[in-house]
This record gives C-alpha cells, structure tokens and sequence, in this order.
C-alpha cells in the first residue's frame, strides 16, 4: 500500500511493460532505476538549456521585439511600448519591404537554378570511377568551407572592373569591347552575386545529387543497354526519372542554405548599388544596426523565419514520404 | 603489318588490349576531371597569385597569371607587421577554439542520450536541430545583440563563443548521434553488468569508439566559427574582438586598390581552413552531407 503511494505516474506504464517482474519491488532497485533515469536526462540538460537560452529564447524575444516599438532613443532608456501588430502593417505598407523580399526570391532563384545545372554536370561527371575522382570531387568542396568572407573578397576582385581578371578574359575572348563595372550597375551587381553563390554551393549540390546517383539500380543501366539505347537515351528515361526525388529535396534543400545567405552579398555590395541586391536579411540588418530601427528588423527577421520554417516543414515532409515508399 | 592487325585475337591478347584500351579512357576521364578541378578552383589560386605580386604588378593589362618576380611583401607589411590582423587572427582562433571544445562538452553527451537512452521526444528534439541549422543567423543575430547588450555580453569573447556554439551544437548532435548509434550495445551492457555507472559507461566505452565523430564534429565546429561573419559584425562592436572576417571587410574599404595585400590578408585568412580541411578532409565531407540532409 505504501509502496504504489509514492509510486509516480511514469513508473506505472514501465510496470505494465515488464509484466513478468514481481509487482512489489524492493525499495532499493526502484530508486537506483529512478536515478539512473533522472541521469539520462542529465546527459542532454545542458544541451537542451543551452539551445533554449541561445536559440529559442532570442527567437521568440525577437517576435516580442517586433510587437514592441523599439528605437534607438527608447532602446538606451529601455522603454519598449506595446504596439500589436502596427509595426507589421507599417511594414507591408512600405515597397522597401516588398522590394527585398523579390530581391530575395530573384537571388534565390537564380542561384539555387545555376548551382543546381552545375552541380548535376559535375555529379554526373564524378560518379564514374577513375583514378583520384574520390579526392577531386571532395577537394572541390573546399569553395564551400572557405570562410564566406575569403570568397566574397576574392570574387570582388576578380569583377573589378578595371583590372580584374573576368573582364580581362572576356575582352581577351572578344565578349565584350569595354570593361564592365560588375558591382557598380543593379542588374550586373545582382549576377556577380549569383557567380559568386553559385561557385560556394556547386560542389555541394554535386555532392548530395552524387549520393542519389549512386542509389540507382545499375540493373536498370545494364536492361537499358540491352534494350539497344544510346547513352543520351538513358540519361533522359533512367536517369532524370529516378533522380526526380532526389532532385527535388536537393533543390528544396538549396532554396533554405541560399534564402538565408547574408555574408556573400554584404561583403559584395553590402545590399547595393541602392538597394539592387537587398535581399531580406540585408533589410533586416539594416533597419537594426544601421538605422537601430530594433523593431522594424524584428518583423522583416520574423517573415524571414516563417518562410524558412516553411520550406523547412516542406523539406521534412516530402523527406518522410520518400522514406514511406 | 595491315593483315596481321586484322588477324583474329586469341582470347587472352583481346582481353588484354581491352584492358589497355579501358585503362586509356579511365586516364583521359581522370585527365579532364583535373581539368575542371583546377579552372573551379581558379579563384582560390589567383588570390594566391595576386597576394604575392608587387603592388604594381597586379594592375598590368593582360593580367599575368604568375606573379615574378614572386614577393612576400604584402605577408609582411598587411599581417606580420600589421596589429590589426595579428589582433583578429588571435580573436578568430581564441573563438574557434571556445567554440570547439564548448560544442564537444555539450553536444557529445547529448547525441549519446539520443541515440542510446531511449528518452522522449527523440525524434522530435532531432527535428528541432535540424530546423535550427536551416534558420537564418541574423535572425539570431538581432535578438542576441539586444538579449546581450542587457547582461554585458556585447563585445566579450564569452559571447561571441556562446553565439558561435548556438550555430555549431545542432549540427554536432545531429552528426555525433549515427556515431553514438553504431557503437554496440554489447559492448555498453558489458560495461554495465561490471558495474560501470552510466557515466562511466560513456566515458570508458563509447566515448574512445566514436573518435572520427569527434574530429569531424570539432573540425566542422572550428572552422565554421573560423570563418563566421554575422556574429563577428553585430556582437563584437569594438574592433578589439572583431575576428579576422569582419576584419578582411574592413579592409576592403580601407586598403582601396591595394589588391595584393587584401588578398595576402584573405589567404591568411583561409589558410587554417584549408589546412584542416586538406588534412581532414574524409571526415568533414561525409560531416557536411550528413549535418545538412535527414537521412
């Protein structure tokens, strides 16, 4: 009687479980399972602490912050006013905000499609067995380790215009007559930035597409062959159809690591010239820490999670799907 | 010479020059995947070509690919003789480090009871993880700046390491945990029947058994808090404590033309990662595919 008092709600299932064991246990087991259980726990608190107070914690501060009005002269007196949702309607009121997010979805998109061409060449390319493909196709990767910061340097100077190297290539081929001034004009600023995205990520997509390659049945290559098929023909009828899973959670993938890109671009053109490369987390910086518009940035950096936590939800759906079949 | 070529193989010379024939198109391949490796990675080494020409040299028209005569001028004067970057490089390496060994102490016992201890919400705290790593870091970049300025955090090391693990911890649990999975269970009941607490299990037992976990997750972590930017510019206010990112974009603005020495400060600053990953490389490739995707 004494005993199934001070039993607590989580032993009660763990009995029925283990039906064979004697109903009344001696006091003593029941309390080193009841620590060792409690040091299960202890192996993940601190992990678990950690990712509350740095990641959950500031996330939801910041959709606070974004129903506040927080300035710069009300943030040092430390007056944060309630405002509901006004600092969202001032926002979708403004076309800076709609501007940023089509800058976002148009790099996005540009880079994510270019990445994507690329990095299936090479995959097919590197999925046939030579000598050194293994150490080649992983030392491509170190574009997509290199310290964003190392990269965007790099590929500023090689657009410079009037003695970096890409011009000098494209007069030496007779692409072009006069130097172009990359990062000076809008529309050429936003292709610099996509060459430059574009060369970070390549090897990765190669990678993860590689992965799917490799998951092909080559029973299926060998049927095709006998089938009196040429090599173009099985690419198109063995290869696309079989990759299409694959592709799509690699495409996906790619629009979540490149929606939220902010190195490149700000080392680039830090958003410019005016705002032609701006994307959302560029405005989001801004409004904060040039402007110490605090709250203006919390609702541009909330829209910006609520699509990544979308294509985030999106991405782990159809992972599951493909697991289900 | 024309009638013996047509002359029927015996089997064995057939297979041979089948061999051989096999054996020149697996060198061409190779010979064309060396090709595209090198005009990829053309711009990593025109920043070296560029870092190690005279000032003058840089701006000639065509551009020449070597430099001659080679000078190491730029090294000296923009990062062995310039305090500013000594100053970042030390900042980059005591934050990396922080940040490598304070993702290892909390993310290694963590994987272990995720994928061993049969908790809870398994599957539900690996899907947390994964989505943290798909979250934009201004997104926490800004709160962190406020939450940071209110307990004195802004422009300490301790928070720029604290900032640096929150973007490293998810990926460690989500690479150590198949690691965690893959170590016997024989091997820790072994341990338990001898009477090891569950401590003592894992620190005995599983810890010495995931050792390329470990270099891969401490790899990743150095490096990606090596080159990480975002913190670097919003919680390290004074340039004090900025690291070397944030510091090579100061210096685009500041140094104007000075392309040699940008790039000498950029190769410096890419030399620890291109070291690691060169030395390390089998086991941050399988860490990046496998911190990034759900399996």
């Amino acid at each position: 009687m004494d005993q199934s008092a001070t039993a607590t709600p989580r032993d009660i299932p763990e009995r029925g479980r283990q039906p064979r064991k004697p109903v009344v246990k001696p006091e003593r087991t029941r309390r080193q399972l009841s620590e060792s259980r409690l040091g299960k726990y202890l192996f993940v608190l601190p992990a678990v602490l950690f990712i509350g107070l740095l990641m959950i914690y500031p996330l939801f501060y910041n959709l606070n912050l974004s129903l506040h009005d927080v300035h710069l002269s009300n943030f040092l007196a430390g007056e944060r006013p309630f405002v509901g949702l006004q600092n969202y309607f001032d926002a979708f009121s403004q076309p800076a905000f709609w501007h940023s997010l089509w800058i976002s979805l148009l790099y996005t998109g540009g880079s994510i499609l270019f990445a994507f061409l690329i990095g299936y060449g090479l995959a097919l390319f590197f999925d046939r067995a030579f000598p050194g493909s293994g150490t080649m196709r992983a030392v491509l990767l170190v574009t997509y380790v290199l310290p964003s910061v190392v990269s965007g340097t790099v590929w500023r100077w090689m657009l410079q215009g009037d003695s970096g190297i890409v011009n000098a290539l494209l007069q030496g081929i007779g692409i072009i007559d006069e130097p172009v001034h990359w990062l000076i004009h809008g529309p050429t600023a936003m292709i610099s930035v996509i060459i430059s995205t574009v060369w970070v990520t390549s090897p990765f997509v190669m990678i993860l597409l590689l992965a799917g390659l490799q998951g092909i049945p080559p029973g299926l290559y060998e049927a095709a062959k006998i089938d009196g098929t040429n090599a173009w023909q099985r690419f198109r009828h063995v290869t696309l159809p079989m990759m299409r899973p694959v592709a799509l959670t690699v495409l996906l993938l790619s629009f979540i690591f490149t929606f939220k890109t902010f190195d490149n671009i700000y080392v680039m053109t830090k958003g410019g010239p005016g705002d032609a490369t701006g994307i959302m987390p560029i405005y989001a910086y801004d409004k904060a820490f040039n402007f110490f518009e605090f709250s203006d940035g919390a609702v541009a950096s909330t829209v910006l999670i609520i699509i990544s936590i979308v294509m985030a939800l999106l991405y782990f759906w159809m992972t599951r799907k493909e697991e289900a079949a | 010479m024309a009638t013996l070529d047509q002359q029927p193989d015996t089997a064995e010379q057939g297979q041979d020059r089948f061999a051989r024939r096999k054996r020149t198109t697996q060198y061409g391949k190779a010979a064309v995947g060396l090709l595209i490796v090198l005009v990829y990675l053309f711009p990593v080494f025109w920043m070296v070509s560029t870092s190690l020409k005279l000032r003058g040299d840089v701006f000639s028209i065509p551009p020449e690919l070597f430099p001659s005569p080679v000078v190491f001028g730029s090294y000296i004067e923009s990062v062995f003789q310039s305090p500013p970057v000594l100053r970042a490089l030390l900042n980059s390496l005591v934050i990396a480090t922080g940040t490598l060994f304070l993702t290892l102490v909390l993310g290694t016992p963590a994987a272990y009871a995720l994928a061993r201890l049969r908790l809870r919400f398994t599957v539900l705290i690996s899907l947390v993880l994964l989505l943290a790593q798909m979250l934009p870091t201004i997104n926490l970049a800004l709160p962190l700046f406020v939450i940071f300025t209110d307990v004195g955090l802004v422009d300490t090391y301790a928070g720029l390491i604290l900032a640096n693990t929150a973007l490293a911890l998810p990926f460690a649990i989500i690479i150590l945990r198949p690691f965690f999975l893959s170590v016997p269970g024989e091997l820790m009941d072994a341990g338990r029947v001898d009477g090891c607490t569950p401590f003592a299990v894992f620190r005995r037992i599983v810890l010495p058994l995931i050792r390329p976990g470990l270099i891969t997750v401490g790899a990743l972590a150095f490096v990606t808090a090596w080159g990480e930017f975002v913190f670097g510019l919003t919680l390290a206010t004074s340039e004090e404590l900025q690291p070397i990112s944030v510091a090579l974009n100061r210096f685009i603005g500041q140094y104007g033309t000075r392309w040699a020495d940008l790039m000498a400060v950029a190769t410096i600053a890419a030399l620890p990662v291109i070291v690691i990953f060169a030395g390390l490389q089998r086991f941050i490739v399988g860490g990046l595919t496998a911190g990034a995707t759900k399996e």
